[in-house]
């Protein structure tokens, strides 16, 4: 191949991959469009009796005077914590994590603490959360 | 006797792959029947368990969708296995190799996605370790995982796109040199769909757990279960990206690489598979 030859050859390369660069851009775009949703998780005075109920993806944790929520979704990979009762735990049933009630991470391959989530009392007792999918 | 050895060997090499052909064409049509009633929206969970247990002879068509998919992966897996023990990247070009594995990686896919729409916990957790796993990576990551899965109400729908409508079509293309020249094998599709019919007919579902159902332990599915383990030790990008994806390029590059570096990635894919194998097991 001549020198003109590899020059057209790569000129030739360069121009389709610019064109399908600008063609994959806006389908890239589209398919991966983020869409927030979220949803209402609500705590009723009933739900609020023991010290650690679950619901829809959120632990009420009641531990003090101030109740809080944490996020039931385990921060290594995303599986759903199991509370162990006995031993106070939050556990992971996929790689063993463990957490304390306090969302503290304590042992397993997860490195953050679980997800605080604010929590909000409305006039007729109920606590809400809003989680963020 | 080594000659009746070897013949029965060469019938069975030749026999196998015809029969996972078979099944894979069964897969298909039973998942055409199947998504007649499945829906990938809404509660999928209380859906499947409609198509086990209420719709007429759904338990059935449930699992001659599941037998086929599998017997197909298997017997795949088993016929990519003997053209890498017979090291026949050593004759195929690097083109022909690279078919091969990547047919083997997206039958896999289709059987991962499977596993996701069952709707189960299994299931919903193997998606979300999925997703997670996309989103470690650094640049791009978030943009990747959502070409996959979303989280929310449409969780299930992509798996649904890629397990019915991408990855069949692409398996199909990628395999249709072996479609043209086996399918008029008609007693390998005879036996492969007695087999399926008589496994479908005897063995129930296996029970799948309500989304909800707090249990000890979640399991992936059975050819995950290696990286299900480094998981629990190394960090999601290395165990869950870095290092089977490591395993499979050094199995595509195997035609490109020299003589010395061709031995040394056969035994070190040898030692890896022998490893995955003995954690599954």
């Amino acid at each position: 191949m001549n020198r003109r030859g590899f020059l057209a050859r790569v000129l030739w390369g360069v121009l389709c991959t610019i064109g399908a660069a600008i063609s994959a851009y806006p389908v890239l775009s589209f398919i991966t469009h983020k869409k927030i949703t979220s949803k209402t998780v609500t705590f009723n005075p009933q739900d609020q009796a023991s010290t650690v109920t679950y619901k829809e993806g959120v632990y009420l944790v009641k531990d003090g005077p101030t109740p809080y929520a944490l996020s039931s979704t385990c921060t290594h990979l995303g599986c759903t914590l199991n509370y162990d009762v006995v031993a106070e735990r939050f556990r992971c049933p996929c790689h063993g994590s463990v957490f304390d009630r306090s969302g503290k991470r304590l042992s397993g391959p997860a490195t953050k603490d679980l997800r605080r989530i604010p929590l909000s009392q409305a006039e007729n007792g109920d606590l809400v959360v809003v989680l963020e999918l | 006797m080594p000659f009746l050895s070897d013949r029965i060997t060469n019938r069975l090499l030749t026999a196998l792959p015809r029969l996972g052909l078979s099944c894979f064409g069964l897969s298909l049509v039973s998942g055409i029947i199947l998504a007649f009633v499945y829906r990938p929206v809404g509660n999928v969970f209380q859906n499947v368990e409609e198509i086990t247990t209420r719709i007429p002879y759904g338990w059935f068509f449930r699992q001659f969708h599941y037998a086929s998919g599998q017997m197909f992966v298997i017997l795949m897996f088993a016929h990519t296995l003997e053209h890498f023990l017979k090291r026949r990247y050593r004759t195929y070009s690097s083109r022909e190799w690279a078919v091969l594995i990547l047919s083997l990686c997206l039958c896999f896919f289709v059987l991962f996605t499977g596993f996701i729409l069952k709707g189960d916990k299994e299931g919903i957790f193997a998606g979300r370790i999925f997703m997670n796993l996309l989103l470690s990576i650094p640049i791009g990551g978030g943009v990747l995982s959502r070409v996959f899965i979303v989280p929310g109400e449409s969780f299930f729908f992509l798996p649904y796109l890629y397990h019915c409508m991408i990855l069949p079509f692409l398996i199909g293309y990628l395999i249709r040199k072996h479609v043209r020249e086996w399918m008029p094998g008609q007693g390998s599709f005879f036996w492969a769909t007695m087999g399926i019919f008589v496994y479908a007919l005897l063995i129930d579902p296996f029970m799948d757990i309500p989304p909800d159902a707090p249990v000890n332990a979640v399991k992936g599915p059975w050819f995950f279960l290696g990286i299900q383990t480094l998981l629990k030790f190394l960090p999601p990008l290395w165990g869950g990206l870095l290092i089977p994806g490591f395993l499979v390029g050094c199995l595509f590059l195997l035609p490109l690489a020299g003589p010395f570096l061709q031995r040394f990635l056969h035994y070190l894919l040898v030692a890896s598979l022998l490893l995955g194998t003995y954690i599954s097991l």
